[in-house]
């Protein structure tokens, strides 16, 4: 189960599953959508779903719920937030945010914001985020939050040309929280081991094919899009697809390893998550943490 | 230039050139006319259209006010049930056709009633909670927008599964308490398949269409449904890297009117585009007009332009070249007529041109040209046989007349006591005047020289009556002035016809050298006694003969040593004119006379003859010109 609607963020799955690589591997896959109206943790919960993509701390937000859920994969080890300013608004630096109205994502998607904040030493006013970014569209908020490979392009596709933007990365060494990881439950990982390790082998294989065969891959994620009736257009895919494979694989050998989480992301991101009151504990890395 | 060619192909090619080139002219007019009237007629529609969507929409937009105003106090006074408000919103859709449904949001959160059309064919409302499940209402736009911008909003549109599958928006505004506490939005949602329908069924030409765009550029309505809410115009144009398309995106959500010229929205075909904005919502009205159906148009306006034009033109032209060939063929036949004349031949035909143009004119003044040739011809040809009869009788007479003069020198080849020459030169073929001399006896020698009035026929006539009679009464008289006296008479009478002649007339003893002489009005001669200058001899009286009857003349005496000499002469030497009409006169006849004067006596008259012909440059001999020279030996 995917952890939104479907869109190139997921285009290694379908290319898995297009391509038969799930197949080749003795998996029976069905790919389900996720969306603001289902929750991955409550489907492996209810066994309505065996794997799922969660982003971490989604993942130890369920642990710290009771879900028991084991990163058996982790595709995107970079983050994509970005915090992105309007030019004009005279906004010339991150300080220049202090007691400015910004939007802000609620939830799991808020510490990281929160923790740049803080390591800048501002205060910046904060608005309630949702899903659109009509308000900063609208001019009710100088800055929002945003996914590079999504809402970024989003705005250059509602007209905005990105010389009227200004784009603050959070992904640093301070703050890496890895985004989309396989999880499954510890459960499954007991019975099925062979499963999960098929499950994570074939996905990564997924997303190499996608990586080599990029307007396929648009193609297929165009037709899961339009499936579904998601709006989606070729070119916003492409861009996600774009900066969604250079999240999975590292522009330079020894960045990241593919596919896997590293000790030191795990332990910043379970630091940040508690500093925030988002979980009160967590599961210990090799607990947590299973490479098939 | 054009006087190379012929006159023909000339006024064609004039007309090709004049004709064609207003013709070209005309019909490019009319190809950028008719474009920009249509191109004119095309954004007018674009504006009309947007205003008439802008209107559509703002009379929703009262309902939804009314809707706003009439909700707004359930949220503010806290006295009114759920049950209640669900009337309210009930009483609300079912007044306002133009509204799909309405919703009072509470915040903080609460039971949020939700009043909407149940799907067609039912006719009915159906009630619903916003709030119940758990639904997060205060993430969505309808909700956080107003409250955050503090503003009645248009959200974007969007399709609503649950009424139809209709394009909808959602006009939201946020509603404040007295004490400026937000309470929750008041919501109306209404259906914009009216404006779909109404986009796409619009006429625009055979294949232009009308497309509508949100305030964020999305595609609300096209002909193609895939493109609904899929994408927007920034992405259409990202995806055909066209930068230009991305520009006229941002102008149509910027709000602002326009007319551009573009590749097209979906395909690469050049196309027009109008757009004008969609006041209060931020949308904009696109109209697609394909430039080559545009083109097409005026194509085939321009071409019946073209067609008719050029019927007309191939018709002028044939006129003209009628008109030439009516103009050039009997200049061409005048032409070959007039060479054939020029050589001579005048019974050639000429071209017969009835009417009473200028070429008609021009081929009857040629025909009456060869008619008044061939008659001057004829007279002309009378002309010269008459003249040549004329020519050959003067030639004839001019034979007697200087038979009538001694003409063989010396003419005494025995004597060596005189010399003597003597040359007369009539200005035309004859003339009057004359000399002569002859021995009266042994030593007496008589010379006369003599210039009757006038020149040519009467002249030659009268001058050979004269020396008729000067013969035949010298022989009786034997003096000088008794023979002129005498031959004065004899001229006088039935002298009808007036004329006179001077005479100068000599008797010379070659043995003494006594001469005796009479001037009958004669230009006195030069007398060249050795030693002296040239004088003239004494004057004795004496006038023209012929003229005054019973006139008796005066004698006077000379005498000649041996070598002295006499130059007797006529008018025509001291009256010769050079080319300047300048006379030569006495004096200038006195000078040569003087120069030559010690020649013999023909040395004299040729040198003299020469010295008058140097004189006169070839002028036109205007006089008789005689000379004679004696000397004594």
């Amino acid at each position: 189960m995917l952890q939104w609607t479907h869109q190139a963020q997921f285009a290694g799955y379908y290319m898995a599953l297009e391509k038969g690589i799930y197949a080749d591997h003795g998996l029976d896959v069905t790919i389900l959508r996720g969306g603001p109206d289902r929750d991955q943790g409550e489907y492996l919960r209810d066994g309505r779903a065996d794997f799922a993509t969660r982003w971490l701390a989604s993942a130890l937000k369920d642990v710290s719920n009771g879900i028991f859920v084991r990163n058996i994969a982790q595709i995107i080890n970079r983050s994509n937030m970005v915090l992105i300013v309007w030019k004009d608004s005279g906004v010339a630096g991150v300080h220049d945010l202090d007691g400015r109205r910004v939007g802000v994502w609620q939830g799991q998607f808020r510490p990281p914001f929160m923790a740049f904040f803080q390591a800048h030493d501002i205060q910046p006013q904060i608005i309630q985020q949702n899903y659109s970014i009509n308000l900063f569209l609208q001019r009710g908020v100088v800055a929002c939050t945003a996914m590079y490979y999504n809402e970024y392009h989003m705005m250059f596709q509602a007209g905005i040309d990105m010389e009227e933007l200004m784009v603050f990365s959070l992904a640093s060494i301070d703050t890496p929280f890895p985004e989309d990881g396989i999880y499954c439950l510890q459960k499954t990982l007991e019975n099925r081991p062979a499963a999960c390790r098929a499950m994570a082998a074939a996905s990564l294989e997924g997303w190499k094919y996608a990586a080599a065969h990029p307007e396929e891959t648009l193609d297929i994620v165009m037709q899961y899009a339009r499936g579904t009736k998601v709006p989606a257009n070729r070119p916003h895919m492409r861009w996600m697809l774009t900066v969604v494979l250079s999240s999975i694989f590292p522009e330079y050998v020894g960045d990241w390893t593919v596919g896997r989480l590293s000790k030191e992301d795990y332990s910043r991101s379970v630091d940040l998550l508690m500093a925030h009151q988002m979980i009160t504990d967590a599961p210990s890395f090799e607990e947590f943490v299973h490479v098939p | 230039m054009f006087r190379k060619i012929r006159i023909a192909p000339r006024m064609a090619l004039m007309i090709i050139i004049g004709a064609g080139g207003i013709l070209g002219t005309v019909i490019g007019y009319n190809y950028v006319s008719a474009r920009g009237l249509l191109l004119e007629e095309l954004q007018q529609k674009s504006n009309h259209l947007a205003r008439a969507t802008a209107f559509r929409i703002e009379v929703t937009g009262y309902a939804v006010e009314k809707v706003v105003q009439s909700a707004a106090f359930m949220l503010t006074e806290n006295e009114h049930t759920v049950a209640q408000q669900y009337d309210l919103l009930e009483n609300l859709v079912a007044d306002n056709p133009e509204i799909f449904g309405a919703a009072i949001a509470p915040w903080p959160k609460g039971e949020a009633p939700y009043v909407w059309r149940a799907a067609p064919p039912a006719q009915k409302l159906l009630r619903g909670d916003l709030n119940e499940e758990g639904y997060q209402y205060d993430v969505w736009d309808w909700f956080a927008l107003p409250r955050d911008l503090k503003r009645m909003i248009w959200t974007e549109p969007y399709f609503d599964e649950g009424g139809g599958n209709a394009l909808m928006v959602t006009r939201a505004a946020p509603v404040w308490d007295a004490e400026d506490e937000f309470t929750g939005v008041i919501t109306s949602d209404v259906s914009l398949e009216w404006l779909r329908e109404m986009l796409a069924q619009l006429p625009v030409g055979r294949s232009g269409y009308a497309f509508l765009v949100s305030a964020t550029g999305v595609i609300i309505s096209h002909p193609a449904g895939d493109l609904i809410m899929n994408e927007s115009i920034f992405s259409l144009a990202e995806a055909r890297g066209s930068e230009n398309l991305r520009r006229i995106g941002q102008r149509m959500i910027q709000g602002e009117t326009g007319f551009v010229f573009f590749d097209g929205l979906t395909d690469t075909k050049p196309a027009w585009l109008a757009f004008s904005p969609v006041p209060s919502t931020g949308w904009s009205v696109g109209l697609v007009f394909p430039e080559n159906e545009l083109l097409g148009v005026v194509f085939d306006f321009s071409r019946n332009t073209l067609f008719f034009g050029a019927a007309g033109f191939a018709l002028l032209l044939m006129l003209s070249l009628l008109i030439a060939r009516s103009i050039s063929r009997p200049l061409q036949q005048l032409e070959a007529g007039a060479r054939t004349l020029a050589t001579g031949n005048l019974d050639v035909s000429l071209p017969v041109v009835t009417g009473k143009d200028e070429v008609a004119g021009l081929a009857n003044a040629f025909e009456s040209m060869r008619n008044d040739l061939k008659r001057y011809m004829i007279d002309l040809a009378q002309t010269t046989a008459a003249k040549e009869r004329i020519e050959s009788e003067m030639q004839i007479a001019r034979d007697i007349q200087m038979s009538l003069v001694p003409h063989t020198f010396p003419p005494f080849p025995n004597r060596n006591d005189m010399e003597i020459y003597a040359i007369l030169e009539p200005a035309r073929e004859i003339g009057g005047d004359f000399y002569d001399f002859y021995m009266i006896d042994e030593d007496e020698l008589c010379l006369v020289v003599g210039d009757v009035s006038g020149k040519g026929v009467p002249a030659a006539l009268f001058m050979a009556v004269t020396r008729t009679f000067l013969r035949s009464i010298w022989q009786e008289e034997h003096s000088p002035a008794a023979t002129m006296t005498r031959l004065n008479r004899e001229l006088v009478r039935d002298n009808d016809s007036c004329m006179f002649v001077t005479l100068f007339c000599a008797r010379i003893n070659l043995t003494t050298g006594h001469c005796v002489y009479a001037n009958g009005g004669h230009n006195p001669p030069f007398l060249l006694h050795a030693g002296k200058p040239a004088m003239a001899p004494p004057t004795v009286k004496g006038v023209v003969v012929g003229g005054m009857p019973d006139f008796t003349f005066g004698e006077g005496e000379l005498f000649f040593a041996p070598g002295d000499a006499i130059f007797i002469y006529t008018d025509g030497v001291t009256e010769a004119m050079n080319p300047e009409n300048a006379l030569s006169g006495d004096a200038w006849t006195r000078a040569q006379i003087e120069k030559y004067r010690d020649l013999d006596c023909n040395g004299m008259v040729e040198a003299m003859r020469k010295a008058l012909a140097d004189y006169t440059r070839g002028a036109e001999q205007s006089d008789d010109i005689t000379m004679l020279a004696f000397r004594r030996g």
